[in-house]
C-alpha cells in the first residue's frame, strides 16, 4: 500500500466527511452558482442564457479548487500538528516527500468530487458548456494546472500558519480576496486596469479566464488568454508555487526543533 | 541489552534549560516508568527518544542507533490524541500501518489482530469521534504494537481518564509486560507508575533516583503513612497537620492529607483533635503503604501531581 496510497485514501476520506470541508468547497460556491443563475441574468436573452450562466458557473467550480487547495489542505496540516498527529508521523520511519503526495493526491480527489458536483449544479439550474473532446481535455489540463497553484500556496499557509483557526481563516480570507480581485468573481472587463494586469499574473484567475475562454469565447473571458506568454507563465507559476508549498512543508512543517 | 540508553542528556530551549545531563536505561523487555511533575521534562526526554525533539548534547541510543535512525523500531504514544477523529478505528490502523511500508491486505490484517489485542474489535467500524476517551487510548496504544516495534514511548496515556477506563488501560499494560516489547511510560500518577517494573523519578530535569518500586521506598526511608480524608481542604488544616509529619511537610491529595511521622498510633489521635480545633472535619483516617508519590515529596518536598 504504502505511504502515499495510505495518505491519499486517509486525506480523501477526511475531507469527504468533514462538514466544514464539504460546506466551503462544494455547499458554499454552489449557493453561488444558484444566486447568480437567479439574479445577475435578468434582461438577457434566452437564447445567450445557458452560455452566460455556464461562464458564471465555470468561476465557481475554480473557487471550489481554491478553497480546497488554499484552505481544506492546511486545515489537515495545522489540525494534524495541533492534534500530535504530525509527532506521531515523524516518530515513525515516515517520508515528508511521501506523507506531503499522499495528501495532495487526497485533496486532488476531493477537488476533483469538488468540481463536479458544483458543475452539475450548474447544469441543473440551465448552464451549458461546449464540451467537444478537446475543449474537455484543455479545460481539465487547466484545472489541474489552478489546483497546482491552489494547493502550492496552502502548502505555504499551512508551513507559516500554525494553528488550525488561523489556517482557515488566511486560507479562506485569501481565497475569497484573490478571487474578488482577479476576476474569479467578478467579470474580468469590470476590473480596474491594475487589477486586469494582476488577474494575467495570477496563476488561478488566468487558469480561470483560460476555461471561459475555452468553453464560451474571448466574449466572455474578456481578453485572450490562450497566448503561449500567459500559458507558459501561467503553468510555471503554479509549478513554482507549489515547489516552494513542498519544499517548506518538508523543511518548517517536519522541522525537529 | 539496553533497549534505550540515555547519557548526559541535555536540552535547552534558549537560555531555559529543561533537561540537565539525565541518565537512563531501560533493559530489553523492562517496563519503565519515568514520575514527574509537569515541567519536569519528562515528556521533552521522551520527544527526544521519539526523534521529534533534537537534543542539545549527550548520547541517545535505541538499541545502539541515534533515534532517527531507528524510528521503525519505536512506537510513540504522544500525550494528545493524535488518532484521526473521522476516521474508524480500523481505518486509523489501516493508514499508520501504510506509513509502517505495510501492503494494503497486511495493513488490514494487521488492523483486525491489533483491534483485537486491544479489546476494540466490536468497535472496528466506528469513527474515533464517537470512542471513550479510554477506547481512543486504546487504540493510540495499538499504533504502537505492529510487528518489528521494540519500545513503546507511553506520554501521559492516562491523563484524563475515568477511572475505569484508566484501569482498562493499565490492564492492557501490564499484559504486554513480559513480551519483548520495553515500555517507556512517563506519568505525574504514582499509581501508574506502581506497575513498572522499573521506576525513575525525575525533577527540574534532573533524575533524582531510579530503581524498582520497592528499592525506592526502602531509599526514602518511608515505611507508614497516615492518609487523612476531611470534607473540605484549607490552609489551617495543613498548618494543624505540619508538626505532626518529618520535616514538617504535608502531602495534599485530592481528598485531603498525607502525614509522614513515626509514631503513628500516638499521632492519629491526636492529629484528628489537631484538625478538630482547626475547623477541618474528618472524615477518615487511616494507616497507608507508601505510594511512590509519597517517595517523590519524601525526596523532593514537592508534589508529583502538583497540588500541594
Amino acid at each position: 500500500m504504502g505511504q502515499v496510497t495510505g495518505g491519499l485514501e486517509r486525506s480523501a476520506k477526511e475531507l469527504i466527511r468533514l462538514k466544514e470541508s464539504l460546506f466551503w468547497t462544494i455547499a458554499w460556491p454552489s449557493i453561488w452558482v444558484l444566486l447568480s443563475g437567479a439574479i445577475f441574468v435578468k434582461g438577457i436573452p434566452e437564447d445567450v442564457l445557458p452560455v452566460v450562466k455556464g461562464s458564471m458557473t465555470v468561476p465557481m467550480m475554480v473557487f471550489a479548487l481554491m478553497i480546497a487547495g488554499m484552505s481544506n489542505l492546511p486545515a489537515t496540516v495545522s489540525t494534524d500538528r495541533e492534534r500530535g498527529t504530525l509527532a506521531k508521523l515523524m516518530s515513525m520511519p515516515a517520508s515528508p516527500w511521501r506523507d506531503f503526495l499522499g495528501r495532495v493526491l487526497g485533496l486532488l480527489c476531493f477537488s476533483a468530487l469538488a468540481v463536479v458536483l458544483v458543475g452539475l449544479v450548474g447544469y441543473a439550474t440551465g448552464a451549458r458548456f461546449r464540451l467537444s473532446a478537446a475543449e474537455v481535455l484543455l479545460a481539465l489540463g487547466f484545472l489541474l494546472v489552478g489546483f497546482t497553484a491552489s494547493a502550492g500556496i496552502g502548502s505555504v499557509i499551512a508551513s507559516l500558519v500554525k494553528n488550525v483557526q488561523g489556517a482557515i481563516m488566511t486560507g479562506v480570507g485569501l481565497s475569497v480576496i484573490t478571487a474578488a480581485i482577479s476576476g474569479v468573481m467578478a467579470p474580468y472587463s469590470a476590473l480596474p486596469a491594475s487589477l486586469q494586469s494582476f488577474a494575467r499574473i495570477y496563476p488561478i484567475s488566468s487558469v480561470n479566464s483560460a476555461i471561459i475562454y475555452v468553453l464560451f469565447g474571448e466574449e466572455y473571458s474578456g481578453y485572450t488568454p490562450l497566448t503561449v506568454a500567459q500559458v507558459a507563465s501561467t503553468v510555471a507559476t503554479s509549478i513554482g508555487i507549489l515547489a516552494v508549498g513542498i519544499i517548506l512543508y518538508t523543511k518548517i512543517a517536519w522541522r525537529r526543533r | 541489552m539496553n533497549a534505550i540508553h540515555i547519557e548526559g542528556l541535555r536540552k535547552s530551549y534558549g537560555r531555559e534549560e529543561v533537561l540537565r545531563g539525565v541518565n537512563l536505561d531501560v533493559r530489553e523487555g523492562e517496563f519503565y516508568a519515568l514520575m514527574g511533575p509537569n515541567g519536569s521534562g519528562k515528556t521533552t526526554l521522551l520527544s527526544i527518544l521519539a526523534s521529534t525533539l533534537l537534543p542539545s548534547s549527550g548520547t541517545i541510543e535505541i538499541y545502539g542507533r541515534k533515534p532517527q535512525q531507528a524510528r521503525e523500531l519505536v512506537g510513540y504514544v504522544p500525550q494528545s490524541n493524535f488518532t484521526i477523529p473521522n476516521l474508524t478505528g480500523r481505518e486509523n490502523l489501516i493508514y499508520f500501518a501504510s506509513v509502517l511500508g505495510y501492503s494494503r491486505s497486511e495493513s488490514a490484517r494487521l488492523a483486525d489482530d491489533l483491534l483485537e489485542k486491544v479489546g476494540l474489535s466490536a468497535d472496528a467500524k466506528k469513527r474515533v469521534s464517537a470512542y471513550s476517551g479510554g477506547m481512543r487510548k486504546r487504540l493510540e496504544a495499538a499504533t504502537a504494537l505492529f510487528p518489528g516495534i521494540k519500545v513503546m514511548l507511553l506520554d501521559e496515556p492516562t491523563t484524563g481518564l475515568d477511572p475505569s477506563a484508566r484501569r482498562m488501560f493499565l490492564g492492557l499494560l501490564q499484559d504486554l509486560k513480559g513480551e519483548a516489547t520495553s515500555i517507556l511510560l512517563v506519568t505525574h500518577l504514582g499509581s501508574d507508575a506502581e506497575i513498572a517494573s522499573k521506576v525513575g523519578l525525575i525533577d527540574g530535569g534532573r533524575m533524582i533516583a531510579q530503581g524498582e518500586p520497592e528499592e525506592l521506598r526502602a531509599l526514602s526511608g518511608l515505611r507508614n503513612v497516615i492518609s487523612i480524608e476531611t470534607a473540605a481542604k484549607s490552609q489551617r488544616a495543613v498548618e494543624a497537620l505540619k508538626p505532626f509529619s518529618e520535616n514538617g511537610r504535608v502531602l495534599e491529595t485530592d481528598v485531603g492529607y498525607r502525614v509522614y511521622s513515626r509514631d503513628q498510633e500516638k499521632a492519629t489521635p491526636e492529629i484528628v483533635r489537631a484538625l478538630d480545633r482547626a475547623g477541618a472535619r474528618v472524615v477518615k483516617v487511616e494507616s497507608a503503604t507508601p505510594s511512590l508519590e509519597d517517595v517523590f515529596f519524601k525526596m523532593t518536598g514537592r508534589s508529583v501531581s502538583g497540588s500541594v
